[in-house]
């Protein structure tokens, strides 16, 4: 199997780069008594066995709280015993929290004065933290290290993290909403599958119709089962194709109150209300994933993080398409997630060293490209999730709306994120329910929302 | 089988009168029995039905977890998911221990510690009394999320976190919900019995012990079940306060099994699910033998 | 309050003086443990609810602005007591008669019984996320089993968590699913209830439902105000069904206090906000937990009363 040996191939990449790690770790400032250190524990580490258990005194212990699920903590133990054999004067200790009990714990931590050295940083969280001081600034690391490629990854990923004009955090992952589509159920109705041509008042909106059978299947489900949204990168994938924006760029006004934006607003709304091919909230309750991962629903909007599931639940065959276009054109939201340095951490220096190792090329293969688990943040290092075994047939049109036609959905940039979020939910959940027209529902956002924007 | 149904069979010389007699009052016997039974067997099917229904996601292939209309017979059943789901990707044999360990303490802990405040709110008389109870029914009523970040750092100074310490010593010094339940049922415990036993020379703690607390068992049962209970899924206070992975405990272990995006692994924690159920069911059925040999000691002693 | 004030006249150390030193004695594990443990927190929590703190680093002293902006700024602040309001009287007016009814039923002898007293707890042990899903798969309109039960009847469901006006009664009956809990206490109740008073009702020759008005009750109602007080205290914090299941939705008809505090606490980084609802919160409780101990004076009977009238 091709994929089998994408896999072994990354590892042996990721070997020989972090082979390299002496030279890359001189690169970055203040390490030269470092070298001498670890110079002097490489003897004692050859009496051990690979897998270290317990740090000896000299060594420096970094403590990582990712947020990974139990299964793909294995692949992260892999990476770090790798790193530990290559880099013997460091020790890497793992913290494992659900993704929301993450977002619980660290201002606790930060509070307490004891946050882990290396900490999963979601997009969405960047700025709050970074503006309450609890990461650090990895600019000058970034600059001396000239081993980390930082031009290599995605502007617009690179935009989650940068804090007064200084990086913050280094994304791993980065990912646009495209069109997912379910093969088995276009071919039962004898439909052409989606391609680059289609725009969503013509031909999505026809093959939606035809693949609908009422309360029992539907032509199309939304992301993650939420048809009309304007949350990052659903928001801007909602109203982009109509030329709308949901934020100004400063994030200091809303913006869903223009016509375009309220058009695409609609266009979502009448799929479920008025063409009735996208099934109610009542209809996908309980499928915390989705109705579309059971295999009823024609078409969905499919982020690259949705895929590992697709391919472990989805008991049918499925691939994506671009995104399709709207009257002012092609334009998806993207998003994603990134690590950084706390204020805690006693040594900021060696943690640079593991994220400059953890993020570059062929850390991104190994960890998410190969796996399938992300798509990495990566140009170099997007191939090999391309390639992986549990990525789409034609993943690649996930690179051509990144290369293309996909920006980084708002809000990422004010503290009222969360708050304003919380009041366009609420009114975009009641235009799914079917309580609140579309121009309702924008005056009511526009009258709570944009204030706090300015507040 | 309650003794009152059985007429005495093996006796001769019974009148007609008594046959008739105990003939009427085993018919009514068994039409209480059948009236309990209409009364609580569908709500036990209804109760039973998503047990089930875990146990049915627990057999499925992860393809067949959302097949739409639900099936609820998994065809083939997966037993294997009960295997993988408990040593595959979390270690929770040693999160059981973990759990046992933190369980174990605690329902000493409170009992010893609930017993006396409970016993001193109950049937002790003293100024303040009162003030002091609403305080202890006080501490329930603040929302632990706005604690949650004090408390964190209290133990962070104490330097506690990463211990079992901030999840064990608590439960030495008393748990209102516990102490509230306890004082309620030492005071059922009627008064003479104490007066009684201060004349023949009993001290304040001789009461509690030779009285209070043979008479309450019921009571204790259900404190040492719900501290079983809570202390086993208690999920929030283990993850916030321990940090190395070899420390974590079975509710941890079982959310460890939920990823981002909805990206969870339904069947294992479902398997798990049922596996860490189970326990508490036998503890539960066990305890009930205490709960009656509370009412043949209240029946003797009363 | 008489004999406390009897009591205040200094005397030596009588059997009264020490009574009162081993109350003292006895609630001290607790009392150490407050101040240790408790006390800390709880007025850490009452000075942040008087600053911006934002949960993370920034704080600075704001007086009682926090307060203030509960009713003057935050949209939100009525409609979430009002909802809390609404569950908590649904919820503990029926988990209150429903346990009791089952804790009935579970202390008739009939064979068996220590089985179905365990399937009857069942619920209240399985944790968390499982029961979440679950639910929603009950409360499914098309494919859910109440739906379907209804339909049996005739009666065609509502759309429950999706609809503004089932979505709150959709939450109440789950919360009847921990009913478990309470039977286990109320049963416990029943089970100390000396047999002598039944017999002695039978020859006074009191039915079944005098029997349970005159014995059963009366010496069950310490334990049924523990279950009214206990469940007004937790249903005023129902959270987490609510963040699992209806994130507070559809609009606002299930955002409830507690949701709002933790989207203020730890959303929207405003825990000098969240402190300040907390409290208030607090005061709500306490307020109907005061009320509820005053009218405990009419129907609660206690065998042992000590001085606390």
């Amino acid at each position: 199997m091709p994929a089998k040996r994408m896999t072994r191939r990354s590892f042996l990449n990721l070997v020989a780069a972090l082979g390299g790690g002496t030279v890359l770790a001189a690169c970055a400032p203040k390490v030269v008594e470092k070298e001498v250190l670890k110079k002097e524990t490489v003897v004692v580490r050859e009496k051990e066995t690979v897998v270290v258990e317990a740090p000896s005194e000299k060594m420096v212990v970094l403590t990582c709280a990712h947020a990974w699920e139990a299964a793909f903590e294995a692949h992260q133990e892999k990476f770090d015993n790798l790193f530990m054999e290559k880099h013997p004067n460091i020790f890497i200790k793992r913290i494992n929290s659900g993704w929301s009990e993450h977002n619980q714990i660290v201002p606790t931590w930060a509070a307490a004065g004891e946050l882990p050295d290396i900490i999963y940083v979601h997009g969405s969280r960047a700025f709050p933290w970074n503006s309450e001081g609890i990461l650090i600034s990895i600019q000058e690391y970034v600059d001396n290290d000239v081993a980390f490629d930082v031009k290599g990854i995605w502007e617009e990923a690179l935009k989650l993290y940068r804090y007064q004009g200084k990086l913050y955090e280094i994304p791993y992952d980065h990912g646009p909403i495209i069109l997912g589509y379910n093969k088995d159920l276009f071919d039962q109705a004898g439909l052409e599958y989606p391609n680059e041509n289609w725009t969503w008042e013509g031909e999505f909106l026809q093959a939606a119709k035809a693949l609908t059978k009422e309360g029992r299947q539907w032509g199309y489900s939304g992301y993650y089962g939420t048809v009309v949204g304007l949350g990052n990168e659903q928001g801007i994938a909602s109203v982009g194709p109509w030329g709308g924006e949901v934020f100004n760029e400063d994030e200091t006004k809303l913006l869903v109150d223009s016509p375009e934006a309220k058009t695409g607003l609609q266009f979502f709304a009448d799929l479920i209300h008025v063409h009735k091919v996208a099934p109610t909230p009542a209809e996908t309750q309980a499928f915390p994933a989705g109705i579309w991962i059971s295999g009823v629903v024609g078409m969905f909007a499919l982020a690259t993080w949705g895929t590992p599931q697709m391919h472990e639940f989805g008991n049918f065959r499925y691939d994506v398409a671009p995104w399709p276009k709207g009257p002012k054109g092609r334009k998806t939201g993207s998003f994603g997630s990134g690590y950084g340095i706390t204020k805690d951490s006693k040594h900021p220096a060696e943690a640079w060293t593991y994220l400059s190792a953890y993020l570059s090329k062929e850390g991104m293969e190994f960890m998410w490209g190969s796996s399938g688990r992300g798509s990495p943040a990566r140009k170099a290092a997007y191939q090999s999730w391309i390639d992986s075994a549990i990525s789409p047939e034609h993943a690649e049109y996930y690179l051509e709306a990144l290369e293309e036609y996909a920006v980084t959905g708002h809000p990422y940039k004010t503290l009222r994120a969360a708050e304003v979020m919380d009041v366009i939910n609420k009114y975009t959940g009641l235009v799914q329910t079917g309580d609140m027209t579309v121009d309702e529902c924008v005056n009511r956002i526009m009258a709570e929302a944009d204030p706090l924007l300015r507040a | 089988m309650s003794s009152t149904t059985a007429a005495p069979q093996g006796q001769r010389g019974i009148t007609l009168r008594s046959v008739r007699w105990y003939r009427r009052k085993a018919v009514r016997e068994l039409a209480r029995v059948v009236c309990v039974y209409i009364l609580i067997v569908p709500g036990a099917i209804l109760l039973l039905l998503p047990f089930l229904w875990m146990l049915s996601t627990a057999l499925k292939l992860p393809k067949q977890i959302f097949v739409f209309p639900p099936q609820l017979i998994p065809n083939p059943p997966q037993w294997r998911n009960f295997v993988d789901g408990w040593t595959k990707y979390v270690p929770f044999t040693l999160y059981l221990r973990n759990t046992l360990i933190i369980t174990g303490n605690n329902i000493l802990g409170n009992l010893f510690s609930c017993c006396l405040a409970a016993y001193g709110f109950a049937r002790l008389r003293a100024r303040g009394k009162d003030v002091l109870f609403l305080l202890v029914l006080g501490t329930m009523m603040l929302p632990f999320w706005v604690t949650l970040i004090p408390q964190y750092v209290l133990f962070s100074r104490l330097r506690w976190t990463n211990t079992f310490l901030p999840l064990t010593v608590p439960a030495w010094f008393g748990w209102p919900f516990f102490i509230f339940l306890l004082r309620q049922f030492f005071m059922t415990i009627p008064r003479d019995l104490d007066a009684a036993a201060r004349i023949d020379g009993c001290s304040t703690w001789g009461i509690l012990w030779r009285i209070i607390l043979p008479l309450s068992k019921p009571a204790l049962a259900t404190v040492a079940v719900f501290a079983f209970i809570g202390n086993w899924n208690n999920f929030l206070s283990p993850l916030i306060y321990l940090r190395d992975q070899d420390k974590y405990t079975l509710a941890i272990g079982l959310q460890r099994f939920q990823g981002v995006h909805g990206n969870m692994q339904y069947h294992h924690m479902m398997a798990v699910s049922t596996l860490i159920v189970l326990p508490i069911l036998v503890v539960y059925f066990l305890a009930q033998r205490l709960f009656v040999r509370g009412i043949v000691m209240t029946g003797m002693k009363g | 309050m008489r004999a406390t004030r009897l009591f205040r006249r200094p005397r030596p150390l009588t059997l009264r003086a020490r009574e009162e030193l081993d109350f003292y004695l006895a609630i001290s594990p607790w009392a150490i443990g407050f101040i240790v443990f408790g006390g800390g927190p709880l007025v850490a929590s009452l000075v942040m609810s008087l600053t911006d703190w934002t949960g993370l680093t920034t704080r600075h002293w704001v007086g009682v602005q926090n307060y203030v902006a509960m009713v003057t700024a935050d949209r939100d602040f009525f409609t979430v007591l009002r909802n809390t309001f609404y569950y908590s009287f649904g919820s503990v007016s029926l988990g209150v008669v429903l346990s009791l009814a089952v804790a009935l039923l579970m202390n008739q002898k009939v064979p068996g019984i220590n089985v179905f007293r365990t399937l009857y707890y069942l619920p209240a042990v399985t944790s968390g996320v499982a029961i979440a899903i679950m639910f929603a798969w009950i409360f499914n309109p098309q494919v859910g089993l109440i739906n379907f039960l209804l339909s049996l009847i005739g009666i065609k469901g509502p759309l429950w968590l999706a609809s503004q006006q089932w979505a709150m009664p959709a939450l109440i009956l789950m919360s009847l699913w921990g009913v478990g809990g309470n039977m286990v206490v109320l049963l416990a109740g029943l089970q100390g209830v000396p047999e002598e008073l039944y017999d002695a009702a039978k020859v006074d020759g009191a039915g079944k439902w005098r029997e349970f008005l005159h014995v059963t009750l009366p010496m069950i109602s310490p334990v049924v105000f523990f279950i009214i007080i206990t469940s007004i205290i937790s249903t005023f914090q129902v959270f987490e069904n609510v963040y699992i299941m209806t994130r507070g939705g559809p609009g606002t008809a299930t955002r409830v206090y507690v949701f709002h505090l933790y989207q203020n606490a730890f959303e929207y980084q405003k825990m000098g906000y969240a402190s300040a609802l907390a409290w208030v919160l607090f005061l709500i409780i306490l307020g109907l937990t005061w009320l509820q101990l005053r009218a405990s004076r009419y129907w609660v009977y206690y065998e042992f009363e000590g001085e606390t009238r």
